[in-house]
């Protein structure tokens, strides 16, 4: 029988103790209080509050519209950042692009999201460019960039925080990996430039960069600043259904925004399990 | 594993079956002599919650009332930022956690959130009897003895009193529509630049409007009625559709918040805005946020005047600091300048004919509003607020009939 060492054991229940537990115990707290077992104004078992749920029907579209903001700009993002590594590595060095791609970085989600109106809103920036440029004959035909139901402004925001960090994140892949010599070394064996960037430098970079894009990826779906200022109340993204559920002037509503959070959790971690699986 | 599962199962049906809001020492409190309260009070910190979104607000509250709460008692005054909801959302957390001493003495609150802490037993009192200031306190006034229907009770004590009132530029708007009934020619003829916030001053909107059309504000007195709100909702909901091509993008999306509306106002992307407070205007273009311009009024035939409140939560660890703090905030001199339109602009919850004759000609001696209606002018335009569950109702089905509506 194998012997258990007392001291890795103690780490592995102080890390379970940490990370595990208050996650379990979060979504039986939330199960519990959506049956109306748990709660100030608990009520008893009751499935009133799964039926109100389902029959409103906005969960589904408000968790296809997230994950639909967060693999649009993600998908954006990534080919950017990708295309910028492969294509001007070199330049990402210089002590000026350092700064352009750190600076992003420090930016906090709201601040991102309040530029973002300041730039893309109908009487912002660009609109006020557009119109003394004689494009637009005043500021509010501006296109509706913001606060608009394909959630442009979302993934235009997000894409701009993101690139920054893939774009990083990838340099530092190719140059941990060394992608650049095992090009050089497909180039001695006759690969052509195409062939090295398609069979060597992409699924090397793919296959490392792959959990950090996916966890990034249920990070933008769940995120709640930027789509509160520059989203639309339908669709909704998750995060921002669920706080309007949460802070509604009716408390009936909170057992329903602990249903969001537990489905949304649930069903994110299977997606999760299911694309980290594929990758093995 | 297992042991996991059962153990969060466990721990979590022990947080919910906790002793739900216990009182942190207050029943005796209210038995004891002012002088005896106010000597308890000395010297404490006392935290308070508060919507700190208004820069006059702030100031007032840093730069008045902080420093003379010191002078006076002793006190520190500690303000946190949050509103109704958060307040709620805290002291919900706090009494699911059993939690007896909880992390603020007092909230600034107002209907919606009065009816909330009363669902849930959030609030300590009924104190506002027991504070000597109350005693000029306009307790007659409807608009300030009633919130939202519900009878104050000395549970919450009348801070102060506001109505809601359109904002608009004279320059892009030389004739505002006159009354609600106007509101859907002006839309019509003026497309894209008309919206309403979806948040608490959107649906004082919303209630207004439906009074408006109904005709008969008494309907709406008293507890909530089913059949008077499916009645004027159902109009209301089909007076906006008509218009809602011509709202702001064309009535697909609306500001979720209120100070995206008055930036958009400050922008010229729209031509009204909206404040809960009928003189904000003024702190507003004083501030050099609105152009000098603005003006503010109130539609015909009125929209919803309230009053906003001090609160003492249930587990407040510093009771009688946070009466002394209320009773300070009543007082004369605070709400003098509290009602001057350079410092705040609030509207007073004080009896003038109560107040000794000192005090009431300070108050008459003021600077008068320059760029909202004086309130004199447009208090036969005040309606009370209807019962919270109109608002609730309004909230949701704003959505259903309106914004997803094709």
């Amino acid at each position: 029988m194998k012997r258990i060492d007392p001291a890795s054991a103690g780490i592995w229940a102080l890390f379970l103790l940490l990370t595990a537990v208050p996650l379990v115990f979060s979504l039986v707290y939330a199960l519990l209080y959506s049956f109306g077992l748990t709660g100030v104004l608990a009520e008893g078992f009751t499935l009133r509050h799964w039926q109100l749920f389902f029959s409103e029907g906005r969960f589904f579209s408000s968790f296809l519209f997230s994950v639909g903001v967060a693999l649009v700009s993600m998908g954006l993002a990534a080919a950017t950042a990708l295309w910028w590594v492969l294509r001007y590595r070199r330049t990402l060095n210089s002590r000026v692009m350092s700064l352009a791609l750190y600076l992003p970085l420090a930016f906090p989600a709201m601040v991102a999201a309040f530029l973002a109106f300041h730039w893309l809103g109908n009487a912002g920036l660009l609109s006020r460019i557009a119109w003394q440029l004689g494009w637009i004959s005043e500021p509010r035909q501006f296109p509706d960039l913001i606060n608009d139901p394909w959630g442009i402004g979302i993934i235009l925001t997000h894409y701009a925080m993101a690139t920054p960090f893939f774009t990083l994140m990838f340099k530092a892949i190719y140059a941990d990996n060394r992608v650049g010599e095992l090009c050089l070394a497909g180039a001695s064996m006759g690969a052509t430039r195409s062939e090295q960037v398609r069979r060597i430098a992409l699924p090397l970079l793919w296959q490392k960069a792959r959990p950090t894009l996916l966890l990034y990826g249920v990070f933008v779906a769940g995120s709640y600043e930027i789509p509160l200022i520059l989203g639309v109340q339908s669709p909704q993204m998750i995060s921002v259904y669920a706080v309007t559920k949460m802070n509604r002037f009716d408390l009936d509503t909170r057992p329903q925004a602990y249903i969001i959070a537990l489905l949304f959790t649930v069903i994110v971690g299977g997606l999760l399990r299911w694309g980290m699986g594929r990758g093995r | 594993m297992r042991i996991i599962v059962i153990a969060v199962v466990f721990l979590s049906v022990i947080a919910g079956c906790g002793p739900g809001g216990q009182d942190a020492g207050g029943e005796d409190l209210l038995s004891l002599s002012w002088d005896e309260i106010e000597e308890q009070a000395r010297g404490t910190e006392v935290n308070l919650m508060m919507w700190q979104g208004g820069p006059f607000i702030n100031k007032y509250m840093t730069e008045f009332v902080r420093p003379a709460l010191e002078q006076q008692y002793g006190i520190t005054l500690n303000i946190s930022g949050g509103q109704g909801t958060q307040i709620v959302s805290l002291l919900l957390a706090e009494k699911e956690a059993g939690k007896k001493t909880g992390a603020i003495d007092l909230g600034w609150i107002n209907g919606e959130t009065f009816y909330q802490l009363r669902q849930i037993d959030g609030l300590f009192g009924p104190f506002a009897d027991k504070l000597p200031n109350a005693a000029y306190i306009d307790w007659d006034n409807p608009f300030i003895n009633t919130d939202f229907q519900q009878p104050v009770n000395g549970m919450e004590c009348p801070w102060g009193n506001v109505q809601l009132a359109f904002i608009y530029d004279t320059l892009r708007v030389p004739q505002p529509p006159a009354s609600f009934d106007d509101i859907p020619a002006y839309v019509a003829a003026h497309p894209g630049v008309f919206t309403i916030p979806n948040e608490f001053t959107g649906m004082t909107i919303l209630k207004s409007w439906m009074m408006a059309l109904a005709g008969d504000n008494s309907l709406f007195e008293g507890a909530f009625s089913e059949e008077v709100y499916k009645r004027y909702s159902t109009r209301l909901w089909q007076t906006i559709n008509e218009i809602k091509p011509a709202f702001w993008k064309e009535g697909k999306t609306f500001p979720e918040t209120l100070s995206a509306l008055h930036q958009m106002f400050a922008n010229g992307e729209v031509n009204f805005t909206f404040s809960n407070n009928d003189g904000e205007v003024d702190n507003k273009v004083n501030l050099g946020f609105f152009p000098a311009t603005a003006r503010s009024y109130v539609p015909y035939p009125g929209t919803i005047q309230n009053s906003h409140y001090m609160g003492i939560t249930f587990n407040a660890p510093n009771k009688p600091g946070a009466m002394a703090v209320v009773n300070f905030l009543i007082s004369a001199n605070a709400q003098l300048q509290k009602f001057n339109p350079d410092v705040w602009g609030d509207g007073t919850v004080l009896d003038m004919e109560k107040l000794p004759e000192e005090w009431r000609e300070k108050f008459k001696s003021l600077p008068s509003r320059r760029y909202a209606p004086r309130r004199e002018a447009i208090q036969d335009r005040a309606l009370m607020e209807p019962a919270p569950e109109y608002m609730i109702r309004l909230y949701e089905d704003f959505r259903k009939y309106v914004i997803e509506a094709d």
